[in-house]
């Protein structure tokens, strides 16, 4: 079924973070924790099924030639409006995805599936794509952020996996850490599926 | 018709209900968003001064050149009777402004407790000082003078111990709590000396 194949793409064959790459910055920045990738990834799921089905409801209104400065417009309207019901009405879910929000606009994952497919697709599929698109993208942050965390700071979830004597490496939770885990495991991810050249 | 005329008629049609759109959700949620951010950092002044049941706000402006650094302060009543003060404090840190609410008992002239609420430190080193390890032991210390941050055991009553690896961030904290012990002693102390 198309629904079906749609959803895996996202999570598998075309995983926005180790597949296309997309969204480094975010990936780099956040994934420090694990509870961090998992924030990241639900608020970046969240808005990417939205201005998904948006995108796709104007895509005919919208004229070929002006649609990235429309989908940009749409995107970043939609994120502000979500942000600001949150702080409003939702203080909870506001008190851990709200400082997420407002990096999702310049997170090209969604521009990209607006761009790729939701301006291309019906609603429904369109919908579907969000969510494997963005439940991808969680994965993928969360298996990073277990890394960092658990050699960087001794830790999973906030809670300690190795006895007193374990002196984390402080520097995978630092920048740095960033680039060498994502380095090792798409390159990893690369041997495992037989791309690498 | 010219095509760039009717490009710019669509695009300026989408950016118009964006702003409509933008617009009316900004009025529905100003007050929602003000009332939530109020009961917020009344949580926060609640958090360093459990005694208080309200806070009146007590007005900085003839001290603002002073003490740059405080940005607030609350005076924290239990019925009529003044149970303390919160301050909130900006400090520099190692990675930029550390914001701390200091709860000072005016009572028992000590300090109730310190709290961090926003900091840029590094994860793993100077982020520890967010934690209660390093900032539980700023409860009970006297106000009477400023206290230090040192390494190793802190021997002496105005002390307190740095954070291996992040004695800027700690020394930065104590500045910090400094800034408001200082402003109690000077100002609010017995009910204000200077006032």
């Amino acid at each position: 079924m198309k629904a079906v194949k749609v959803f895996i793409n996202g999570v598998l064959n075309e995983n926005p973070t180790f597949r296309m790459v997309l969204g480094m910055c975010p990936t780099l920045a956040l994934t420090t924790a694990a509870i961090n990738g998992i924030g990241m990834g639900l608020a970046t799921t969240f808005v990417l099924v939205g201005s998904n089905l948006v995108i796709s409801l104007l895509k005919n209104f919208i004229p070929q030639k002006v649609r990235i400065p429309a989908f940009v417009v749409v995107i970043a309207t939609f994120v502000t409006v979500v942000s600001m019901i949150m702080q409003a009405f939702l203080p909870e879910l506001n008190k851990s995805l709200g400082i997420y929000i407002p990096l999702i606009v310049v997170n090209c994952i969604i521009l990209a599936r607006a761009e790729s497919f939701a301006s291309k697709n019906s609603a429904l599929l369109s919908i579907i794509d969000g969510l494997g698109m963005g439940i991808g993208f969680t994965l993928a942050l969360l298996l990073l952020g277990s890394i960092r965390e658990i050699l960087g700071a001794g830790t999973w979830f906030g809670m300690p996996v190795f006895s007193d004597g374990f002196s984390p490496a402080v520097i995978m939770i630092l920048p740095p850490g960033g680039f060498i885990t994502l380095g090792l495991v798409l390159g990893l991810l690369n041997k495992l599926t037989g791309r690498a050249e | 018709m010219s095509e760039g005329v009717k490009l710019s008629i669509r695009l300026f049609i989408i950016t118009a209900i964006a702003a409509l759109a933008l617009g009316i959700t900004h009025a529905v949620t100003e007050e929602p968003i003000r009332l939530q951010n109020e009961q917020v950092s009344l949580e926060a002044r609640k958090a360093v001064l459990p005694d208080a049941q309200e806070f009146v706000q007590v007005d900085l402006s003839e001290y603002k050149d002073e003490y740059p650094n405080v940005v607030e302060a609350y005076q924290g009543k239990s019925g009529d009777e003044t149970v303390g003060y919160v301050f909130r404090v900006v400090s520099k840190g190692y990675g930029g402004d550390v914001e701390l609410y200091v709860g000072i008992d005016a009572n028992e002239d000590k300090i109730e407790s310190v709290n961090i609420i926003s900091h840029n430190e590094t994860p793993g080193l100077g982020a520890k000082a967010a934690g209660l390890d390093f900032l539980s032991q700023y409860s009970g210390k006297p106000v009477d003078s400023p206290l230090t941050a040192v390494r190793g055991r802190a021997t002496q009553d105005a002390q307190v111990e740095a954070i291996t690896g992040a004695t800027i961030t700690s020394k930065a904290v104590t500045e910090g709590v400094n800034y408001a012990i200082e402003l109690y002693g000077r100002v609010l102390k017995d009910g204000g000396a200077e006032r």
